[in-house]
């Protein structure tokens, strides 16, 4: 019992930032039409960020991560600006510059940080919540939940209560019906790239202090945000944080009870049976062509 | 005799042409000095560099010196040594490319790397071309790879000496849960070695819990074999040092530690602390450690050389830091064996030598039993433990008075995990 309380911990926690990187994936995809292989990437800059600032020069934790939040949103909008928009017509080169995007900043990685092992960063939160006695819960944890399920509360209420939010899910519905409403295509695109790679900040950010920070750490990143997106339904916000629960809570049991090997495994299989079993993902729409 | 203007002018010139080439030439060429190239095709980039830029630190520092004190006597000529470096990022494409310009361009006299798929792919070229290659895994030596050897470590026999020691301090410590990523490089070797030590100090091994290279949380996994109640938890060879103590410490771990690397300790402490640290059972020492001074080492100055490398590059002290220059210094031993510096001869006269000069002592020639050949040197290895924060040297213990003893019982477990034994 004390295991599967604490692997459930385990997994809404870790479930909290799969959703953050997942959910701003979506985003992208679903205003702009463009799969953003250099997700990963920017969760990996949010977390070279707190190891430059925090780590080596001391600059305190929170400032740092909205420092970190802004940087990445800067690197999105500089991304939608000179790369995507040009090639908002054809999804390939799209594809294709963030693939670049990819190898590009994982080499500015390198010559920020420099080769050799991989970087840490002393947890800004030291000591460890311990419930009933047996469940054990490191407060930089607790600290990283409530701030990445802050982020998607916000974030909701931004695209349910907001004009702009309306407008951005508008878009992702319809592009051209959106334009004939007099919504900003462009001003929308930069919205939501922006949005998705600030949440892709504070996902590196929040989880700089608990991984080994690496230029290439955002390869594992990204293909969880895939699993993820397309077992929540491509292009579906609400899709990817359940999904992003329901995946982190599977492989937590999994790992728990069968080992790791057997739970990327499965989790790989779990994308597989819910694309045969229902395509559009577990909240995806089909659409009438 | 009359000289006239043209002459005075022809002679002043030609004299002063030749003594500005005489001043000008390097001592070298009227001292019979030569340079001897030796190469590193390791990682230098990547997530194998920190077994692989260190040891070029550390070559550079002992090259340096040699080179500082008029270079080494080889036959009757004085070399000077020269480190050429190839990054080969732990990708065999790049390896195989990277040999073959330290072998044909920079003609480099032995190649030292770490081992692994890195040295699988370029083993037909070492023997085609009699290349001396130096290897960190002993497991990369075949019955035909006669010029691959092992000198220094040999990865992960030592780990035997760790577990025996740690069983006759905490006698009380029954149960051991080993966890490390599932390559069969590095992962299942260590695995499979403290599963035969742990047997043969008669701890119960309750859980081998293995896990790809793609984890981005330990807590799960740590969470699963502490459910078990190890009074051991062992890190096999592990990339995840780091974020599996964390998670030991978070999840309020108290049982006896044991790894094979603990690698920049350092981060480890400042993620959980001093107190939970401390008592940590490796096989790597620091090399300021003052057990280094006892007779028996076949290190120069070990302390000096650390106190270098930590003043030039203060955060890249990794295990291998001093392997690769103990390799070095294996290699020049060699090569005043022989008087030669050519590959052949030098191994030559390194395998001639029974009892080879071992970097901890005790060193012999052992493999045949496990690998088909005797090309790697076992010798004492050092049991290492944190104390105040510290990797301190608790014992040397004889690595092979244990494989004399139990070289059974480690084939029989290599052969459980699927590995490679005679």
């Amino acid at each position: 019992m004390e295991l599967i309380l604490q692997s459930i911990v385990n997994g809404l926690i870790q479930g909290g930032f799969f959703a953050l990187f997942a959910v701003g994936l979506v985003l992208i995809f679903g205003v702009m039409g463009v799969v953003n292989f250099a997700h990963g990437e920017l969760v990996m800059v949010g977390a070279y960020t707190v190891w430059v600032l925090h780590a080596q020069n001391g600059v305190p934790f929170i400032p740092v991560v909205m420092i970190a939040i802004i940087v990445v949103t800067a690197i999105g909008l500089l991304m939608e600006r000179f790369l995507f928009r040009p090639t908002c017509n054809d999804p390939l080169a799209g594809l294709i510059c963030s693939i670049g995007i990819l190898f590009i900043l994982q080499v500015l990685a390198t010559v920020v940080g420099g080769d050799g092992p991989s970087k840490q960063v002393p947890p800004p939160y030291h000591g460890t919540l311990v419930l009933f006695d047996f469940l054990h819960v490191p407060y930089q944890r607790v600290f990283s939940f409530f701030i990445s399920a802050a982020g998607l509360g916000t974030l909701w209420y931004f695209l349910t209560r907001t004009k702009f939010g309306w407008a951005l899910r508008a878009v992702a519905q319809d592009r051209e019906a959106s334009a004939l409403q007099g919504i900003n295509i462009n001003r929308i695109s930069m919205i939501a790239i922006g949005v998705g790679a600030a949440l892709a900040g504070l996902a590196g950010a929040l989880m700089a202090p608990l991984a080994n920070i690496n230029p290439h750490m955002g390869h594992n990143v990204i293909i969880t945000a895939f699993i993820v997106t397309i077992v929540g339904g491509v292009g579906s916000l609400s899709g990817a944080v359940m999904a992003a629960v329901i995946y982190a809570m599977f492989h937590t049991f999994i790992t728990v009870y069968f080992g790791g090997v057997i739970a990327t495994i499965c989790g790989l299989l779990l994308m597989v049976v819910v694309l045969i079993i229902k395509p559009t993902g577990i909240m995806g729409v089909k659409v009438s062509e | 005799m009359k000289i006239t203007r043209r002459d005075f002018l022809k002679k002043t010139a030609t004299g002063v042409v030749l003594a500005g080439v005489a001043t000008g030439l390097p001592v070298n060429v009227f001292a019979n000095e030569k340079t001897v190239k030796i190469g590193m095709n390791i990682p230098m980039t990547g997530d194998y560099a920190p077994w692989g830029l260190p040891g070029l630190y550390g070559c550079e520092i002992i090259a340096d010196d040699i080179n500082a004190a008029g270079g080494v006597k080889i036959g009757n000529t004085n070399y000077k040594i020269e480190m050429v470096s190839f990054d080969h990022a732990y990708d065999t494409e790049k390896t195989i490319q990277g040999y073959k310009k330290l072998v044909l361009e920079d003609d480099v006299k032995m190649v030292m790397m770490l081992g692994g798929s890195t040295v699988s792919s370029i083993l037909p070229w070492a023997q085609r071309k009699k290349m001396l290659t130096t290897t960190l895994l002993p497991s990369d030596i075949t019955p035909k790879s006669e010029y691959v050897i092992a000198t220094c470590e040999s990865h992960p026999l030592y780990n035997v000496t760790g577990v025996e020691w740690l069983a006759e301090n905490f006698p009380e410590a029954k149960t051991a849960v080993i966890v490390t990523n599932n390559d069969v490089e590095w992962g299942l070797q260590s695995a499979s070695t403290y599963k035969a030590a742990f047997e043969v100090a008669g701890i119960k091994v309750v859980d081998v819990n293995l896990h790809g290279f793609d984890v981005t949380d330990f807590a799960p996994i740590v969470s699963s074999v502490l459910a078990k109640k190890p009074d051991i938890f062992c890190m096999a060879t592990s990339f995840y040092t780091t974020p599996l103590m964390e998670q030991l410490y978070h999840q309020g771990y108290k049982g006896k530690i044991i790894s094979c690397t603990l690698d920049y300790y350092n981060e480890i402490i400042a993620k959980t602390s001093k107190e939970f640290v401390n008592g940590t059972i490796f096989q790597f020492p620091d090399f300021d450690d003052p057990a280094l001074l006892q007779e028996g080492i076949h290190f120069p100055d070990p302390n000096g050389f650390d106190a270098k490398f930590r003043k030039n590059h203060p955060n890249d002290w990794s295990a291998v830091a001093w392997e690769y220059p103990a390799i070095l210094l294996n290699w020049i031993e060699g090569a005043k064996a022989a008087g030669s510096v050519e590959p052949t001869e030098v191994l030559k006269a390194l395998k001639s030598n029974k009892k080879p000069n071992f970097v901890f002592g005790g060193g012999r020639w052992w493999g045949s039993e496990l690998w088909g050949l005797d090309n790697a040197i076992v010798g004492r290895w050092p049991v290492v433990v944190i104390e105040d924060g510290k990797a301190r040297i608790k014992e040397f213990r004889s690595l092979t008075d244990w494989l004399d003893k139990n070289n059974d019982i480690l084939k029989k477990n290599m052969k459980a995990l699927g590995l490679r034994t005679v």
